[in-house]
């Protein structure tokens, strides 16, 4: 492994933060953004407000300050509720699990809309041949809607994965040590900005390349069979 | 950032689930943010090292406490405060009456003045006569900039910059006589390649920059690590701390 100054098994912890929290965000935004686009789309009223509010109120708070309000909001909010029981000790929230809810909420609010869109395109006349075949609600979601909505929700999915990726830096103010803060944790101690700045640059646009390539090929896969036009 | 005492959306959302009780018993957690040096930055193997932590450790050792040194990006040190993450924040925070509507602070642990920097081995009277008509610059809207204003206007031929680096910048290029700046800082530079042919002159004055520890309002803790604070200045562990960072005292 490269040394930089003995930097280097730092960064590369730091990156591997990154990756797990990218990661699982991505999964916990994926389940928000179907269910969100779901509740959208439903014949069902208060769903329906419940799924605008919540993409209305997180693609309109900054990220940054959506990880700071899960994160201390939460333990504060906690904690005044533990003292109501007399019980005065710091709470810890995990870290992680507050960074990954917070990436994951706004992912999720932004794939809603993405989902939504890619559901919409499907023809209704394919859900009533699915009934007229004597196919259940669940079978025409998962046999027929489901691999159409995947084919036309991954770019837009691609996108914002990528978008996700970047914005992992934003967790190091409630203490995780992910890569964006290990290296400015390095260019402290070297004083070397340049340095470990590009490093970091590269490392992202790396993560980046691979995720591309990934996302390339699951839309080749997604859409085989489909002739292009 | 103020934390939100009632974000009720946040705890649904967050679920209680991920929450488990700190194990805080008696031990003393001390924040810092690590990427201050030499006053604090995170080394090789990830430990935190410099001046702040020094002095935590010596207060923790002379207050008989068991403690822990964690770091945390600047921005979350005084939210991490609040909801008691932390006990308190040693990290060249500076004493303002803004972080005072916040929390609290010690007796101030060191601080930073105003000193005079010109090319080396020249002499350079950094007494008002001997300023007489000499090009002095500084960064505008600092200390530094207010005191010229202020105090020197009429004597030397003021220069003032957006940015300190601008002033070194000058400084090297031969446009300015001297440069007034915050002492600390300053220090950081004179150590770098750039800064070889140049030196202090003279000795820091006007140090009002207090740099303090911050603790929740109203925390007994304060009178501890004041007390503390004491005892390690009056016994020479503070010297020896300061020595290994700084040549001259910064107290």
């Amino acid at each position: 492994m490269i040394d930089l100054q003995g930097f280097g098994p730092q960064l590369w912890a730091g990156t591997l933060i990154t990756l797990q929290l990218a990661c699982a965000s991505l999964a916990l935004g994926i389940v928000l953004g179907l269910g969100g686009a779901a509740a959208k789309l439903s014949g069902i009223g208060p769903l329906r407000w419940l799924a605008n509010g919540y993409t209305t109120l997180v693609r309109g708070v900054p990220e940054l300050l959506t990880v700071l309000i899960i994160y201390f909001g939460a333990t504060a909010a906690l904690m005044a509720l533990a003292g109501l029981f007399g019980y005065d000790a710091y709470i810890e929230l995990s870290p992680f699990a507050a960074g990954v809810t917070a990436l994951g909420l706004t992912f999720g609010a932004y794939a809603t809309e993405v989902f939504r869109g890619a559901l919409r395109a499907i023809p209704h006349g394919q859900r009533e041949a699915g009934m007229v075949l004597g196919m259940g609600r669940r079978r025409i979601f998962l046999c027929i809607t489901l691999p159409q909505v995947w084919r036309l929700a991954l770019p837009g999915l691609g996108n914002l994965f990528l978008v996700l990726l970047k914005d992992t830096a934003l967790v190091s103010v409630i203490g995780l040590e992910d890569l964006m803060r290990k290296a400015t944790v390095a260019v402290g101690y070297t004083k070397e900005p340049f340095l470990f700045y590009l490093c970091a640059a590269f490392i992202y646009l790396t993560l980046t390349i691979v995720a591309m390539v990934g996302i390339h090929l699951l839309e080749q896969r997604a859409n085989r069979g489909l002739a292009r036009s | 950032m103020k934390p939100t005492r009632n974000a009720l959306a946040a705890l649904l959302l967050s679920a209680s689930a991920f929450s488990l009780p700190a194990s805080a018993g008696d031990t003393l957690r001390i924040a810092t943010e690590g990427a201050w040096a030499p006053f604090n930055f995170i080394d090789q193997s990830g430990t935190p090292q410099g001046f702040d932590v020094d002095i935590a450790y010596a207060l923790c050792a002379q207050m008989q406490t068991r403690c822990e040194v964690q770091t945390q990006a600047w921005d979350g040190l005084i939210p991490a405060l609040k909801v008691k993450k932390f006990d308190a924040i040693i990290a060249s925070m500076s004493i303002t009456e803004e972080r005072l509507r916040q929390v609290d602070f010690s007796e101030p642990y060191y601080s930073g003045g105003l000193r005079f920097v010109a090319a080396k081995g020249k002499a350079f009277d950094t007494r008002r006569a001997g300023l007489q008509g000499k090009v002095i610059g500084a960064q505008r809207a600092t200390v530094a900039g207010q005191y010229l204003e202020d105090q020197l206007a009429d004597v030397v031929e003021m220069k003032l910059y957006d940015t300190n680096e601008a002033v070194y910048l000058d400084l090297q290029a031969g446009r300015l006589d001297g440069a007034l700046s915050d002492e600390l800082p300053t220090y950081e530079w004179l150590k770098s390649e750039a800064a070889k042919a140049f030196e202090y002159k003279g000795e820091a004055f006007a140090k009002d920059d207090k740099i303090g520890i911050a603790i929740r309002k109203g925390d007994p803790l304060r009178e501890r690590l004041n007390k503390a604070l004491q005892a390690i200045v009056a016994d020479g562990t503070y010297a020896k701390i300061n020595a290994k960072y700084f040549p001259f005292s910064i107290y």
